[in-house]
């Protein structure tokens, strides 16, 4: 039972992730389903934001962590993880400023590997890890979504034909909301797990639980909720880029993007290979906005965002590997992360301040 | 080579099952559309021989796309 101090450094840190992971990942769910007109916005994230938190009871598998197999975890500290999850954060709070979507997963990957390559070494990082659990389902993710989505909304439009408008854009709505909820649903189901997984390594490594130990259900309601309060908070700069910046899409195009969204992250959890939703959603968007037209893709916009999925692993790595290195510089057990989060709430305090003082709200609207 | 731990079987797994469950669930999904559109034109039109056939294509597809909901839940549940 040492360190608890920095142990609960660690859980705050965490949630403080799981909650960017929501408002980040907002988009994925409601994006196409605003632009289109099915939800209005405040409804669409209000119904995201409960199916993330019901998502996080669904499945408890958290044996299977976010890192493992992609760093050696017995060489895994607290420090390491906290350094990990402020590499993660940081990378998730700058392309939610630029309005971009980025895989969360991809970055606390990224922020892990990044301390654990400079607390311990290369041989911390297991590379083969590190292809096969980010940088394949990158290269595959957008591309093969890309292509379903652009095949079925070819077949869709084949099908409907010159149908009335108003019945045909009606139906797809009513689809979205269907999808939209399902993908909710999942992404409170994998992305919940991911900081329970790092709270329950945080409590084992700490000596406060074994490793055969059922999670705590403060664990579980504490990531349940903090997804679910990031989910309705709305990254609102993402949700903008993925519903309308990509292409102009009708509900015929926000349907097959969700729907292949959703059957393309189902379809890969079935045969174990799961992919980034982030990825997945942008991709099948590109694919609906191509099929129609090559130029209705304002391909501008996906440069940008292909440009920060590259930068994700490197990115947050770097952030990572410096703030375990400022910690380890203060003293790794207790000094170090005390000081880096008095450091960083601080920075936080001074940010919100000024958006006070400027007049904005508190949401992640502006 | 590191490029070796891909495994390239389950990736060719991937590739057909999300093309099938993509292409399959919108597919299924504009068939109800379609149906129910046709059905609600033949309805006014006064044929309901006609209104009742394309009220069972959109019934039939909408099962089929419930179907490939439920399975796709499970997979979420147990994959």
């Amino acid at each position: 039972m040492e360190h608890d101090f920095v142990l609960w450094i660690v859980v705050a840190t965490a949630l403080a992730f799981d909650f960017t992971n929501g408002f980040h990942d907002t988009a994925n769910a409601v994006a196409t389903s605003i632009s289109t007109r099915a939800l209005s916005p405040r409804l669409a994230v209000t119904i995201a934001a409960v199916l993330n938190f019901a998502g996080a009871f669904i499945s408890l598998e958290v044996a299977a962590t976010i890192a493992s197999g992609i760093v050696d975890a017995d060489l895994v500290t607290p420090s390491i993880v906290f350094a990990g999850l402020v590499g993660a954060i940081a990378w998730n709070l700058t392309t939610w400023y630029w309005g971009l979507p980025s895989s969360s997963s991809h970055a606390l990957i990224g922020g892990v590997v990044g301390s654990a390559f400079v607390a311990e070494g290369s041989n911390a990082v297991f590379g083969s890890g590190v292809v096969d659990k980010v940088v394949v389902p990158a290269l595959v993710a957008p591309l093969l979504a890309f292509l379903v989505g652009g095949l079925a909304i070819l077949i869709a439009y084949r099908i409907i034909g010159r149908q009335r408008p108003g019945p045909v854009a009606r139906g797809f709505r009513l689809g979205q909301v269907l999808s939209a909820s399902l993908l909710a649903l999942s992404h409170g189901t994998n992305d919940a797990q991911k900081t329970m997984g790092i709270i329950f390594l945080a409590l084992v490594a700490n000596g406060s639980l074994a490793p055969d130990a059922d999670v705590p259900a403060w664990v579980v309601i504490s990531a349940a909720a903090a997804i679910a309060l990031g989910t309705y908070v709305g990254g609102w700069r993402i949700i903008r880029t993925m519903g309308s910046r990509i292409i102009k899409m009708d509900p015929a195009q926000g349907f097959a993007a969700q729907g292949v969204g959703a059957a393309v992250i189902m379809a890969a959890s079935h045969v174990g290979f799961p992919l980034s939703t982030t990825h997945v959603i942008s991709g099948a968007i590109m694919g609906t906005g191509a099929a129609k037209r090559v130029s209705a893709v304002r391909w501008g916009v996906a440069g940008n965002i292909v440009t920060a999925w590259v930068l994700t692993l490197p990115a947050a790595a770097a952030v990572g590997g410096l703030t375990y290195a400022i910690v380890a510089l203060l003293g790794s057990e207790d000094v170090g992360p005390i000081a880096v989060s008095a450091a960083l709430l601080a920075a936080l305090a001074a940010a919100l301040g000024r958006r006070l003082s400027a007049g904005r709200t508190l949401t992640a609207e502006g | 080579m590191i490029v070796l731990a891909v495994d390239t079987h389950l990736l060719w797994q991937v590739i057909w099952v999300s093309l099938l469950a993509g292409v399959g669930i919108s597919a299924l999904f504009s068939l109800v559309i379609l149906g129910g559109a046709r059905a609600g034109d033949a309805r006014r039109a006064g044929r309901p021989g006609a209104a009742a056939v394309y009220a069972g294509l959109a019934l039939l597809a909408f099962a089929a796309f419930a179907a490939g909901v439920i399975l796709g839940f499970r997979a979420m549940i147990t994959g």
